[in-house]
Formats: structure tokens, sequence, C-alpha cells
């Protein structure tokens, strides 16, 4: 569950990210967050995963509550949040299962249930067959799997997910929704920051939308997802995604 | 921690090693040096007590007693040489005493010479050979004792203690400042490194802070890397130290005649102090550069 309670955030610099941002969303939903550049989105992850300190209100990440934390049990609340990023943040001299297993590995899991764990995972996102390739050997969109695999990994309460799609072409943008989707479908909270609205539109469901760091569109919509046509809706959406 | 993660981390530790060799290089270099100049300063400073010390048990102050004292008045003069604190050892030497040994030292012209012509009267006076503790305050000791009753003179050998406590102070400054400026010198290497080591593994960095690695979990392999250094520099620096204190001990001990006014005993051999002095290096090495990875390593990392 996250929650923020009347949340502001002001940069050493003078600059107001945000303004009392009231916000809550439950767990085992998905959730779009957009708006256009220097909205506040990537204040708010940064809040999310206690990079900052919001400098009034409070933010609360399952059961933690950010304002109040001590930076020493930082470690223990991202261990509940799985992040992907944009530019996927791989290591590039780690092959594949490598680099899915190093998110455990940092956290002291016992190497048996790495073991076990690692190639599960690889399997649901689909890539088995290129678990012992680099990176640099890997699509964008295969990239972006492999960095939703790592996130997944540690079995999250909450995915972050910021831009996934955004150096992805546009034909694999909706296969990593849908595997978010999927992801969420098993009960874990999908928080996705974008700003590719056809994306948005086409898949639909609850939108947070940001604006001069206020939150100014909260609403649940209906999208045009149907999983019976997705393939031919998704080709469809692509075209305006290019 | 589980085996196979500290395994992991010290592997980590290893290969950061080797991906910033340039700077690792550097570092056990600074280290080393650093550790040789320490080393060298210790050794000196010991070997140069030990010589002060030698000098010490070895050097008597004479006490010439005024001829014609009375014998109670000399012997009271002994008590009171005694009771002064830095006074270890008294012993009279009698005028025959003296005498004795003077001729002993002559060869036989010598003792024709003067065998003859002092044969009725004793041309050497009564004294005291006394011992002192501390030679760095022999001046002190010589002038107290030249205000007592009944002392015609006080001979010592105040010039040469002056010069080796010149010496030995000199060099404890110097080496000191030598070694402040090369720990300083060190730490700043070792931040640079340690600075290009982070720089080098930020993505890693970064992605294990996401994934919620704790601060000690990252800090680790770096830990590990100045560890490496450290041992490895002990290592060289022991090495060099026993080459170059052999080399010197034997060059000073068999050519230079100066060293044999204390004796050869005055210059400790390696194999005495080569545990303490590895000991020491192991300990410096760990602590310059480990103890200063870590420091730098959270001032870098900002976990």
């Amino acid at each position: 569950m996250v929650e923020f309670r009347n949340v502001s955030y002001t940069y050493p610099s003078g600059q107001q990210a945000l303004n009392r941002i009231n916000l809550k969303i439950d767990d085992s939903e998905f959730v779009f967050v957009v708006g256009a550049n220097g909205a506040g989105k990537s204040t708010l992850i940064k809040l999310l995963l206690r990079e900052l300190t919001a400098t009034e209100g409070e933010v609360v990440v399952n059961g933690f509550n950010l304002s109040t934390m001590k930076q020493r049990k930082v470690p223990k609340l991202r261990r509940t949040i799985g992040v992907v990023f944009q530019d996927f943040r791989l290591i590039p001299n780690m092959t594949v299962y490598d680099n899915v297993a190093f998110a455990l590995r940092v956290i002291d899991a016992p190497l048996k249930y790495i073991r076990a764990r690692v190639p599960y995972v690889i399997q649901l996102v689909g890539l088995t067959a290129k678990a012992k390739s680099y990176p640099n050997d890997l699509s964008g969109g295969e990239q972006q799997r492999v960095a939703l695999a790592r996130a997944l990994v540690n079995d999250p309460q909450l995915i972050i997910a910021d831009e996934p799609t955004g150096n992805v072409d546009p034909a694999r943008s909706f296969e990593i929704v849908e595997l978010l989707q999927a992801i969420n479908e098993c009960g874990t909270t999908v928080l996705m920051v974008t700003h590719q609205h056809e994306l948005v539109r086409y898949f639909g469901g609850r939108i947070i939308n940001i604006n001069a760091g206020a939150v100014v569109f909260d609403e649940v919509i209906g999208g045009a997802y149907d999983e019976s046509a997705s393939e031919e809706s998704a080709e469809e959406f692509s075209g305006g995604l290019a | 921690m589980r085996l196979n993660s500290f395994n992991y981390l010290v592997k980590q530790g290893f290969s950061g090693l080797w991906f910033n060799r340039v700077n690792s290089f550097a570092s056990l270099c600074v280290v080393t040096i650093s550790l040789l100049m320490v080393g060298i300063s210790i050794l000196t400073s010991y070997n140069i007590n030990n010589m002060i010390g030698a000098i010490e048990s070895r050097n008597e102050v004479m006490v010439v007693i005024q001829d014609g004292t009375p014998e109670n008045n000399v012997t009271l003069l002994g008590e009171q040489l005694g009771q002064n604190p830095n006074v270890f050892e008294v012993n009279f030497f009698s005028r025959q005493q003296a005498w004795e040994e003077m001729q002993s030292d002559m060869s036989e012209k010598e003792k024709a010479l003067f065998g003859d012509e002092y044969f009725d009267y004793i041309p050497l006076p009564d004294t005291y050979r006394i011992r002192v503790s501390d030679i760095g305050e022999l001046s002190e000791t010589v002038a107290e004792i030249s205000k007592l009753d009944f002392v015609e003179s006080v001979q010592s050998p105040n010039d040469f203690a002056d010069i080796l406590i010149g010496i030995r102070n000199l060099c404890a400054i110097l080496f000191s400042a030598i070694t402040l400026s090369l720990i300083i010198v060190c730490f700043v290497i070792i931040s640079n490194s340690t600075r290009a080591s982070v720089y080098a593994r930020r993505r890693e960095i970064n992605i294990m802070r996401y994934v919620g690695a704790s601060k000690s979990f990252i800090e680790i392999p770096f830990f590990v890397e100045g560890l490496v250094i450290g041992i490895l520099s002990a290592g060289i620096a022991f090495g060099l130290t026993w080459f170059a204190y052999n080399e010197v001990y034997t060059m000073l001990s068999t050519d230079v005649d100066m060293f044999q006014i204390f004796g050869l005993t005055a210059l400790i051999p390696f194999e005495t102090i080569a545990v303490r002095t590895g000991i020491a290096y192991l300990i410096c090495g760990i602590f310059l550069s480990a103890i200063g990875t870590v420091v730098s390593t959270r001032k870098h990392l900002n976990v």
C-alpha cells in the first residue's frame, strides 16, 4: 500500500517539485502515473524509494513511514519494492541469469533459493533461451524483460516502473505492459510512470496525472484493451506510438 | 552473513582490484613507501636508543675527590652520590688502584720512565666512578655533583652524550614529520583510488542500492580491496626492510669503525625484531589501506 498525505517536496535550490499531494494506492492495484517532463513524476518515485525525504507531509510505503524512517532501515524498505528503469540498468559483463541473481545475492539470499528462483523468474518473462546471453546481445524489449525479472525476483509487494517502454520499440512496449499486468494479476501492486498516452488509453485503468507538482487527475478509465483481440489492437495503437 | 555471500563479496573485491589495477598499483606503492618510512623511522629510533643505552651502561662519570679529604668525608661523599636519583652505581677507585690500572696500560718503556720518577708519590687522585641511569640528564647530574663538598672536579662524556641525544631528538622529529606527511598522502591516494573504483562500479552500486543491499554489503568489496593492498604492502615493505636492514647491519658492523665504539651489540640484528616489525607493518598496512578505503568509500558512496 502506498499513501501520500499532504506531501510537498522542495529541492534545496528552492524549486518546488510536489505541492501537498494526497494519494492512496491500495495493494494489488495497477496505476499509470502520467505527466509532462518536470511535472514531478521523478520526484514522486524518489520519494517512494526514499532517495528523497518529503519536506512536508508523510509518505507510507508497504507499512514503512518514510518520513520518520531511519536511514539504516532504507534497505529493508527497498527489498519490498522492485524498480524498472527506462535505461534498463543491467550490468553488461553479467549474463541474464547473473543480472537477475545479482538482486538476490546482494540481499544475502541462500544459494539454494537463488538457484530455484532465478530460472523460474527468467521463464516468467520468457527469456529461458537467453539466460546465458549478455545484455548487449539482447534487443531493447528483451533487456527490459531482464530488468523486469530482476525487479520481480525478490517477490516485491510493489513494482515501480519508471518509463519502462521509453527505450523499447512500440510493438514491444505493449508486451512490457502486458507483462506488468500479468504480474499485477498475481497480487503485486504496479505503479507505472509513462508519458506515452497511447499506451494509457489502450490499457486504461487508474490514471494519475501530475502537473506542476499537483495531482490534477486521478480516475479509472476504460481502455481499448481486449485480451481476445489484443494483438490487433496493439498493432493499431503502436502505430500511434511510433 | 552466508558463506556464499561472503565468497561472492571477496571475489568482487579481488575483481575490483584487477579492474582498477592502475589505481590499485598506485595505492600499493604509496602504502608500501609509507610503511617503509614508518619502519625506517621506528627501527632507527630503536637502534639509536639502544646505542644510547649502551653508552649509558658503559660510560662512567669520574668524580675527583679533593686531595687530603679525610676518610670519613670520602665515605660520606660516596653516600651522597648514591642518593642522587640519576646515579645507579657508585664505585670508589683509590689512587693506588688508578695507578695500577694506568701502569697495566703502559708499555715497558713508559713503566720504566714513570715508575722510577713517581715511586714515592702517586700523582693520581682518589675518585668515585659512577654510572647514570639517564644520559639525557647527565649535565644536570654533573652540575649537582660538582656542588658537593670535597669534590675537586667531575669528568663526564657530556659532549658525546649531547650529540647522541641531539641525533635521537632530530630523528624523532624528522621521522614523525615524514610519517605524518606520508599518512596524509596515503589517505589522499587511497581516497582517489576508491573514488575511481566507486565510479567504475557505479552501475552495480546503484542497482545494489535499489534492490536493498545493506550499507555494509556494498562496502565489503572495497574493504577487501583495501585489505589485500594493505597485506601486500606490508609483505613487500617487510621484505625490503629485511634486505636493507641486513645490508646496513653488515656494512656498519664490518666497515665502519665508529660503530665499533659501541660494540656490535649496539645494533640490533633484524632476526630479533623481525616478528615485531612484521606485526607492526601488518597492522599499519591494514589500518592505512583497509580503514582508509572504508572511510573514503563512505565519503564517495553516499549509501
